[in-house]
């Protein structure tokens, strides 16, 4: 009988062993054969700015022989960011991770990171340009390093605009320049271009309300010294204006819905380049993808600012790296030497060149390949000048809210809701309850003394 | 029996009709695989000269080939452990006296209907615990215990004739020997079965592996595919088509080998029970 | 058979029986171990885990930090969030359930051994259950995608107007219905096959004879003999039904406006994107507790209309 149980115990056991090999063979090498140390660098990147990335990590990798960098794909931000919370103090998690912006809150409340203000020297995070350390700047450190940054933009094929005779959009557009030029072009077209969409995107929603003053969250955007947000706003009048925008458009026949997320990204993108789409907004960094595709003559402008209402300028956008603390002491100094050589101003005016992500090194606007090429493609500059002439104020400082990706999937909601033809202002109700719920049982389990 | 000609082309019209409707989309994928990306995008579905680009490029550009490897191997683990843990559970239930037998088999049944949601959140804490995400344990630890399969095999093994127990009884052969020598040959095709349907099921897993990989050398084809989908910024459609063409072989290969066994084995299993 | 093999030998004594009762247990332990071990820690512990989650609430990191009875339920019960996707799932449920049974049976039906040929397009239509997940939202992705998609190729060949299957309310469900119908027809086809082949032929013959019209012979021969095949087929499409993730994942992400937010996606949005375990927790047993009613009144409503053979 005893006999029995042991063939089932080694049987059992064969099996397990079976498993642990399965387990080493898709183990994600530590070192490889020259003993190297390897350094997971978990990223959000795709298209053009993916293989720019690429790039970089080569050239890295081939400047020096004591660590590899493997950046791995982890799908767009709202997606690799859960990921990385769900990871972070466990033996899954990637020395270095990009974050996008709103989730710097998040991000520290995991408390699994190192600040750059502690794992870099002063040299370096000194040269970061202000205007765009301050957003990650929390408690007077150095949070994380800046990494691709951006604005949003318009583009609009100035090509057909001036085949059509029609007037191309000045630098800062209104909203009534933006309806008159996409009703025009659906028109004269005969409805084979449409005028224009605006992606149902919580950032776009952010931005376009930012550029009217608008505070997100109460408390100077959850910024003001020992406060956190407590209250989000979705239900403003410049919210209003954004949607009444949209109706506009969708009652002068204008207007394309494309949804939301990767694929009504990429299909926005594919019309705009196939001519059937006169104009969209997005992020500055797809540039460098439009301008090599396109056809056609590339019109870039501002986000457009509502008519009667002074443009306050914008918060920026993109995304930082981040620095897992739970890693042997050479991991961290191979992941402060790679974040060393991604920061300098050549490293960053190649970024710069290669996708239409701003360059956060100070000193890059001054190396002659960026000046010569902007001199060459005036598009080029628009994001920059964009933030350069942003009022500094709280608004401009960006949200910090731990609850963002909730906020701009309510957000989205909202723009897909209005896009299908609900009403304005409960949808706007519906979506700020909702988000201050979501805000106010965040905070009741993460404020617990308050 | 014998059907009119004129009932006869009509159902052969239908049939073929038919045909054509359900298998659209893999005939329209394929055509479009053999598309350059350019002839894709501006809608010449039919000047466009045919290519095997895209074939290259998924095989020689894409991680398509590990992602492949990754399912073989997590959907080989599961079939494997699912066969063995199922048989060895089946086997007690069956052939073996002890108490509270049907209690534990009423347990065993009662998981069936428990969505794998309801198990979602503990189980990635729990191999978080291990070490074992971003590994094809992670993949493939959950599945091995399988209450279906256990039923599966428990209908298999009770067809077992009494002569063949009784004889094994009198020549005194062991508990494992026969369920190995004589139990397990004679439930052929429900192992089938099972293996085909655990191979399947595995191969076809999605939100586990999403939440569970995080690198190309453990993603499965389904997560593989999803990935690749993402990183095309403007969307690579023949490039996509492809790569969805070369994974829906293994598993279709699969389906065909096994699909006699399904029939009788899977079917009549769960039905006259 | 349990009482059958312990009583084998009456005569012997109760000393060397006990021993044998004992290692006969051992036995049968051994032989279940695996399973009840890994049962165990992947379906019992997580299940207990989950209905505690579900009285607590919990911060980022995934801990509870304070008990809170119900109230998880109770705000879910009032969430319009929620009930939309509940809603939502329950339509898609139905919808899906109800398509691939008819669909599958008037193509099983179809397909019958009467005719020359029948093994290829039996072999055809069963060929979809071996397309995987995300291969199949794939392929209908490029139908429905508005700007090179094949969908709007054809509508403009008639002169209709584009469909906007993705992103209007409720073509966006319907999307994703036709794909899982697409995909589950395979498996329902070949097992309704396999049980109209088990039908006896000679029925029908005495039918013939008499002249009943083909629908009599369906409704009063077929009808009945596959019933229970058609029961198998409806629970398990349904409860497969109530967990479609994949295809929602690739195809909407939810969208529009909530329209193909399945429960399933929501748990997983509120698990893994929005990190609220509590929450996630909660909507895991209320879909646990909803995929054990419908099954149980389906179980009791087709009871009675079931021929068992």
């Amino acid at each position: 009988m005893m006999k029995k149980i042991a063939t089932i115990i080694i049987v059992s056991l064969t099996f397990l062993v079976a498993i642990v090999l399965g387990v080493a063979h898709g183990k994600t090498p530590t070192a490889s054969a020259n003993q190297r140390t390897t350094i997971v660098f978990w990223h959000s990147m795709g298209g053009k700015p993916a293989a720019a990335l690429k790039q970089l990590v080569a050239q890295y990798n081939a400047s020096q022989d004591k660590y590899t960098v493997v950046p791995e794909y982890q799908g767009a931000y709202t997606e690799s960011l859960p990921k990385y919370l769900n990871v972070a103090n466990s033996s899954a998690a990637p020395a270095l991770v990009q974050a996008q912006e709103i989730a710097t809150s998040t991000m520290l409340s995991t408390q699994s990171t190192i600040p750059m203000s502690q794992l870099l020297s002063n040299q370096t995070t000194d040269q970061i340009e202000d205007n765009i350390a301050r957003y990650y700047t929390v408690n007077q450190q150095l949070q994380a390093m800046p990494f691709n940054t951006s604005t949003p933009v318009l583009y609009y094929n100035k090509g057909l605009v001036e085949q059509l005779g029609l007037t191309p959009l000045p630098e800062d557009p209104s909203y009534s320049d933006v309806l008159q030029l996409a009703k025009a072009m659906t028109a004269k077209t005969g409805g084979k271009t449409k005028g224009m969409t605006i992606e149902a995107y919580g950032w776009l929603f952010e931005e376009l309300t930012a550029n009217q003053n608008q505070l997100l969250a109460n408390h100077d955007n959850g910024r003001a010294p020992g406060e956190y947000a407590t209250k989000i706003n979705i239900d403003t009048p410049a919210a209003k204006r954004l949607m009444q925008l949209m109706t506009q458009a969708i009652q002068d026949k204008s207007f394309v819905n494309y949804g939301s997320g990767d694929i009504a990204e990429a299909n926005q993108q594919t019309a705009f380049l196939a001519g059937k789409l006169g104009l969209f907004m997005q992020s500055s960094a797809s540039t460098g993808d439009l301008q090599a595709n396109a056809k056609f003559k590339l019109g870039v402008t501002y986000l457009p600012h509502a008519d009667g209402i002074p443009r306050n300028g914008l918060a920026l956008g993109g995304a930082a790296l981040w620095a897992n603390k739970h890693q042997p002491a050479n991991v961290k100094q191979g992941v402060a030497d790679f974040l060393k050589f991604m920061a300098s101003a050549e490293s960053q005016a190649q970024w710069r060149l290669a996708t239409g992500y701003l360059a956060v090194n100070k000193n890059a606007k001054n190396l002659p390949q960026i000046t010569s090429a902007v001199a060459k493609d005036p598009n080029l500059g628009v994001a920059t000048q964009q933030l350069a002439t942003s009022q500094k104020n709280p608004v401009t400082a960006g949200p910090l809210v731990p609850i963002m990706p909730i906020a701009r999937t309510n957000m989205e909601t909202v723009m897909q809701a209005i896009a299908n033809g609900a009403p304005i202002d409960q949808s706007l109700k519906v979506a700020q309850d909702t988000t201050n719920q979501a805000l106010a049982a965040y905070n009741a389990a993460n404020h617990l003394k308050k | 029996m014998i059907i009119p000609i004129r009932e006869k082309l009509w159902r052969y019209t239908l049939l073929i009709g038919l045909s054509v409707l359900i298998f659209a989309p893999v005939l329209v994928g394929i055509w479009v695989s053999f598309l350059p990306n350019t002839a894709i995008l501006n809608g010449q579905y039919f000047s466009a000269a045919l290519t095997l680009g895209n074939y290259t490029q998924a095989l020689t550009q894409t991680p398509i080939l590990r992602y492949l490897f990754n399912s073989f191997v997590v959907a080989g683990l599961v079939m494997v452990g699912q066969v063995i843990f199922s048989a060895l559970a089946a086997y007690a239930f069956v052939f073996l006296p002890f108490k509270g037998k049907n209690v534990i088999f009423y347990a065993f049944i009662a998981t069936m209907m428990l969505p794998f949601e309801s198990q979602l959140i503990p189980n990635f804490q729990t191999l978080r615990w291990l070490g074992f995400l971003n590994h094809y344990a992670a993949l493939a630890l959950p599945f091995f215990a399988t209450a279906f399969g256990t039923f599966l095999l428990r209908q298999a093994f009770m067809q077992v004739p009494m002569a063949l127990r009784e004889s094994a009884m009198v020549e005194g052969i062991g508990h494992g020997q026969f369920l190995y020598r004589a139990v397990l040959p004679y439930a052929k095709t429900s192992l089938l079965t099972l293996a085909a349907y655990s191979f399947l099921t595995t191969w076809n897993m999605y939100l586990w592996p999403l939440i569970t990989s995080y690198s190309d050398n453990v993603r499965t084809v389904q997560i593989g595919l999803r990935q690749l989908q993402a990183t095309e910024a403007v969307n690579s459609w023949g490039l996509i088509m492809a790569s969805a063409i070369l994974m829906m072989i293994p598993s279709l290969v699969v389906l065909f080998l096994s699909q006699k066994a399904f029939k009788s084995g899977l079917i009549d299993g769960a039905v006259k029970s | 058979m349990a009482q059958n093999t312990s009583a084998i030998q009456p005569h012997q004594l109760t000393s060397q029986r006990g021993r044998q009762v004992i290692t006969a247990h051992l036995t049968a332990l051994g032989f279940l171990m695996p399973s009840l071990i890994f049962l165990g820690v992947f379906v019992f512990y997580p299940l207990v885990k989950t209905v505690y989650y579900s009285f607590f609430l919990t911060n980022a990191l995934g801990q509870p930090v304070k008990f809170i009875g119900l109230a998880n339920y109770a705000t879910l019960l009032h969430d319009p969030v929620f009930l939309k996707s509940l809603w939502v799932t329950l339509i898609f449920v139905a919808a899906v359930t109800s398509l691939t049974t008819i669909c599958a049976l008037y193509l099983a039906n179809l397909a019958r051994k009467h005719l020359r040929g029948t093994v290829i397009f039996r072999t055809l239509f069963a060929s979809t259950m071996g397309v995987s997940v995300s291969v199949a939202s794939v392929l209908w992705l490029f139908f429905f995608q508005p700007t090179t998609g094949v969908s709007d190729m054809i509508l403009n060949f008639f002169h209709l107007p584009p469909i906007h299957w993705l992103t209007g309310n409720v073509w966006a469900l319907v999307a994703v219905i036709l794909t899982v119908v697409w995909m589950n027809l395979g498996f329902a086809f070949l097992a309704i096959s396999g049980a109209l082949e088990n039908v006896p032929t000679h029925l029908y013959e005495t039918a013939e004879i008499e002249g009943v019209t083909p629908w009599l012979k369906f409704r009063f021969i077929t009808l009945p003999h596959i019933s229970p095949t058609l029961f198998f087929v409806a629970t398990v499409t349904m409860i497969n039904a109530f967990q479609t993730f994949g295809q929602v994942d690739l195809l909407t992400k939810g969208g529009p406006n909530n329209h193909t937010n399945l429960i399933v996606y929501q748990i997983y949005r509120d698990a893994f994107v929005n990190l609220n375990v509590g929450k996630a927790s909660t909507e895991s047993m209320l879909l646990a507790i909803l995929i054990a009613l419908v099954t149980f009144a389906q179980f009791k409503l087709t009871e009675k209309r079931v021929m068992y053979q």
